[in-house]
């Protein structure tokens, strides 16, 4: 381990992700697509606040969210983002056996989050909570899952990171991608932030 | 850590490695913040517009927290992100009071 983390501090600049005008070009246009990613997401809470009352037959949220497990799907995705932003830390020290190590805790605390979403879902399903029962159930599951697609889509992109980590090495190439994976994942946190707060927060107290 | 540096050239020796210590530190934060706005809900009983209030104010403290510190924004260089996001946070905002507007006044 450490012969090889020697030799990649021989080849490695300081921060390999902004090493070359690819890599630069790489974090600047994702920093764009987060804009774009900021819009969609605006649009879904515009949404949801314009018809989160509107309930028809269905149960008001009052009744049907149950703050603990909301509660606990936020600590799991607040670790995890902290879990990744170590891995972007190992990154910059080039140890790349740490860098894995954090990624991997990162995914599988994502894949804890997909878990309790999907148990939370059925359970609404289950208490006649559908997609179509009303115009809330409907904006509700739009946002949120939304959501949990993005930490789904994370998981998977992560998962195949790590193995062409594996299989490359980390490399003024493959720096950038874990670089700005890590900026992903915090953006998803930062968006849960706001669903706790507007859907289940407020939702809850009417 | 310390010996792959010596190994290496005195140029590497410029840049100092941040240590853990500061994204513990934000990490605490966003917990104590997420604490104080679940505690607020379900104490239940208080007035609701208060509720309202603490709890928003909590989310936004916890992201201004996440997007300096994890996201690197207090980080020089970071003026094009810093516009991109917030350009899309703008529109996405616009967006909110247009239909909040449309739709309940």
């Amino acid at each position: 381990m450490s012969s090889h983390a020697e030799h990649l501090d021989g080849q490695l600049p300081h921060e390999p992700e902004k090493a070359t005008l690819e890599g630069r070009n790489k974090v600047l246009g994702f920093w764009l697509f987060l804009g774009g990613e900021s819009v969609l997401f605006g649009t879904l809470f515009a949404t949801f606040l314009a018809l989160r009352d509107q309930i028809a037959e269905g149960k008001p949220g009052t009744e049907l969210f149950q703050l603990p497990t909301v509660a606990l799907a936020t600590f799991i995705l607040l670790t995890s983002s902290l879990t990744s932003v170590f891995a972007t830390q190992a990154l910059h020290r080039h140890n790349v056996k740490a860098m894995i190590n954090w990624l991997i805790v990162t995914v599988i605390l994502g894949l804890g989050f997909l878990g309790l979403e999907i148990y939370e879902f059925f359970e609404y399903v289950h208490e006649g909570h559908k997609f179509t029962t009303s115009a809330f159930s409907s904006s509700f599951y739009t946002l949120v899952g939304f959501h949990g697609a993005h930490v789904a889509f994370g998981v998977v992109w992560i998962g195949i990171l790590i193995a062409q980590i594996f299989k490359k090495g980390l490399t003024v190439v493959t720096a950038p991608k874990i670089y700005v994976a890590g900026i992903y994942w915090h953006f998803i946190d930062v968006v849960w932030v706001f669903i706790f707060t507007v859907v289940y927060l407020m939702g809850k107290v009417g | 850590m310390s010996t792959q540096h010596s190994a290496s050239d005195s140029a590497k020796h410029r840049h100092r490695h941040e240590g853990p210590g500061k994204h513990i530190v934000a990490f605490i934060f966003s917990i104590v913040l997420t604490l104080i706005a679940f505690a607020a809900v379900m104490a239940g009983e208080v007035n609701k517009t208060f509720t309202y209030i603490i709890i928003i104010v909590m989310a936004v403290l916890q992201v201004i927290v996440q997007l300096a510190y994890w996201m690197h924004m207090k980080d020089r260089g970071h003026l094009m992100p810093i516009i991109f996001l917030f350009g899309g946070a703008l529109i996405g905002f616009t967006a909110i009071i247009m239909a909040v507007y449309w739709v309940w006044w």
